[in-house]
């Protein structure tokens, strides 16, 4: 996905704690997001949804699947 | 009948200001989520009765995913619902993810009023909320609040009786998060804004060409404006009321002094060549305030003005993101760097914020290397005053050994211990210009605190001290040590005293080097062993309450450990 591209949220992986984390902050499956930046070497990812901005660790960015408008 | 009123809400919307304008209490702020880590308490007066208000760390949910928001939503659950009264602090300018909060409280049965609060920014970003259609919506009371001017605070205390609990079938999160949708739609129109320099700023720091460039000139600027600032105060204010006005005044009082026996010798110590020198008197009327006051305490203000703008401007978070990558290499994530820029005004705090941090391991590996490898104020503005004068070499060559022995130790750390370093999940705040009042209360808080922790330590310090030295008892120690510093590090025995004192405080363990007069080699390292070694009390309480005496032996073992180790080495590795 690239910066400043928009896409739908399809599904989250991971661990339950990290699922109830994304849904709490309002990264839910069929929620819209941006893609910001990627600080790059498997850094941070910065999205925003809604009109939060939030920061995903690499990890936790892999877990996000999403299906790019 | 109300009996107490709990705040709760988002992380980073404004409930600790909220708090201070109900109870006068004034507590720390800052533009990053995670700034309370203790829950505070204060009273507010409701028709003549005291109502006990408590400040909750931020929640994005009541379904808690860490240990402080755990802790928020366990408080409310425990309190019986008839005598309370939850304020739920929304962030207007975000109504959408601020409401699922809302939302579950009220299904919780409890008895909620919203503060919708920061309705000034709100109004600026373009963001316009229907309060009255939210109020129908929701079926509680909402009022639109401003916490940082006080707009609104006296309406929302005056409804905060019309509450009371709501019916409400508990929906799970997503069909709430649709709701949500509808309630938004309704009640929130966006006025469209063209991109403006703060954006473009907001945007610009997250990009990694762009952030680590901003990144390296702010921490570059931020660190020559603390320097301008205190070597301004010192030279300006603080020097000249020492040594025109505090001076003459000492002389005057001890030329009168005839017999100068023990207490002559507490007050103000060693004349040095018939004069008072506040550096090397070692006396409770000299030395010791002019430690304090004459080159810390600059220091303090300075590096609280910088740390306390950027705290509130927002820029943390940002540098937490191009951090993260570092950071994980040991066992730690990019929030970690809050903890460690606190640690550098002062341990106690930063021990204290490694809270924001999930496991205990991240705490045991924030807290030990905090503890090692990041010098306080007090201690920095010391090693400035004694080192400087032998050139940035020595000065910036401390800062070297400390630099690597937080990532030698940190990645040593993470490839022993159990576990793995957490993700980091995070959310940014957009950039807030604080308004003046705000940041002086803050910067005014902190100075106080510094003052109230450090002036009696260091006053009784030096006095025990002297009595030590006056009937010759530091000596035993001395014996003791003796081998380990003048074998192993190089350095003559008056160096143990001040390395044993720098179990009391730092900046007058640096003060106990000055008369010493030593070579710039054995000042870099004692200098070095002071910032290593053994925390200072305060910080080793903390330690013990935070990881618990366990850890606390592991992490002090490793401290000692590595003291040795490093003085050692520098005393084999330097020639000069």
């Amino acid at each position: 996905m690239k910066s400043n591209h928009k896409a739908k949220v399809v599904e989250l992986l991971g661990g339950a704690t990290l699922q109830s984390k994304l849904m709490n902050m309002g990264v839910y499956k069929g929620k819209e997001i941006t893609k910001l930046s990627y600080v790059g070497l498997r850094g941070p990812v910065v999205i925003k949804s809604g009109r939060t901005i939030m920061a995903l660790g690499y990890g936790v960015a892999a877990k996000v699947m999403v299906e790019a408008e | 009948m109300i009996k107490k009123i709990y705040l709760i809400g988002n992380p980073n919307v404004g409930k600790s200001v909220v708090f201070s304008r109900l109870t006068g209490v004034q507590v720390m702020s800052s533009n990053y989520p995670g700034t309370t880590v203790e829950i505070s308490k204060g009273y507010l007066l409701l028709n003549g009765e005291r109502i006990e208000v408590v400040d909750l760390p931020g929640t994005y949910s009541l379904e808690p995913t860490s240990d402080a928001e755990r802790v928020a939503v366990s408080l409310l659950k425990e309190y019986p619902k008839e005598e309370m009264v939850v304020i739920n602090i929304v962030d207007s300018t975000n109504l959408e993810r601020n409401l699922l909060l809302t939302l579950q409280l009220i299904e919780e049965g409890l008895p909620v009023i919203v503060s919708l609060n920061m309705c000034d920014e709100a109004a600026h970003r373009g963001v316009d909320i229907d309060v009255v259609k939210l109020e129908k919506l929701l079926k509680v009371p909402v009022i639109s609040t401003c916490a940082v001017t006080g707009i609104g605070i006296k309406l929302l205390i005056k409804r905060i009786k019309e509450t009371s609990p709501v019916l409400r079938e508990k929906l799970s999160r997503e069909s709430l998060w649709k709701e949500i949708g509808l309630i938004v739609e309704q009640v929130q129109h966006l006025q469209h804004r063209h991109h403006r320099l703060r954006e473009i700023l907001e945007d610009a720091s997250v990009r990694p060409s762009t952030g680590i460039l901003m990144a390296s000139a702010i921490i570059y600027a931020s660190f020559k404006i603390v320097r301008f600032i205190g070597e301004f105060i010192i030279s300006r204010i603080t020097d000249p009321i020492f040594f025109n006005i505090y001076q003459p005044v000492l002389e005057k009082l001890t030329f009168h002094w005839q017999e100068k026996g023990f207490w002559f010798h507490l007050l103000i110590g060693d004349l040095i060549n018939a004069k008072i020198d506040f550096k090397q008197s070692l006396g409770v009327l000299t030395t010791a305030p002019y430690i304090e006051f004459g080159m810390v305490l600059p220091y303090v203000i300075s590096f609280y003005f910088i740390l306390s703008l950027l705290e509130d401007i927002g820029y943390l978070p940002r540098l937490a993101i191009l951090l993260d990558n570092l950071l994980h290499r040991l066992g730690l994530h990019g929030y970690a760097i809050i903890p460690v820029l606190l640690g550098f005004g002062c341990n106690v705090p930063g021990i204290l914020s490694t809270r924001v941090l999930e496991s205990k391991r991240e705490r045991f590996i924030a807290s030990t290397i905090i503890s090692i490898g990041v010098p306080c104020v007090p201690l920095q503005a010391m090693i400035f005053g004694l080192l400087g004068s032998f050139g940035g070499f020595y000065v910036g060559g401390v800062y070297l050994v400390l630099f690597i022995l937080i990532l030698v130790l940190g990645a040593i750390l993470n490839r022993i211990m159990p576990g793995y370093s957490p993700e980091f999940l995070l959310e940014i705040p957009p950039y807030r210009f604080p308004p003046l009042h705000m940041l002086g209360m803050k910067l005014y808080f902190r100075i106080k605190g510094f003052l109230i922790e450090a002036v009696p330590v260091v006053l009784i310090g030096v006095m025990i001290i002297n009595i030590l030295l006056y009937f010759k008892l530091f000596d035993i120690i001395t014996g003791i040590f003796a081998p380990v510093i003048s074998g192993l590090f190089g350095l003559p025995k008056g160096a143990v005293v001040a390395l044993v004192i720098g179990f009391l405080r730092k900046d007058v363990a640096v003060g106990m080097l000055m008369p010493l007069g030593l070579s710039a080699k054995q000042l870099f390292i004692a200098a070095t062993l002071l910032a290593i070694s053994f925390p200072c009390i305060a910080t080793f309480i903390v330690l013990w309450k935070e990881l618990g005496l366990k850890d606390l032996i592991k992490s002090t073992l490793i401290m000692i450990a590595i003291s040795i180790v490093v003085g050692a080495t520098l005393n084999l590795a330097i020639l000069r």
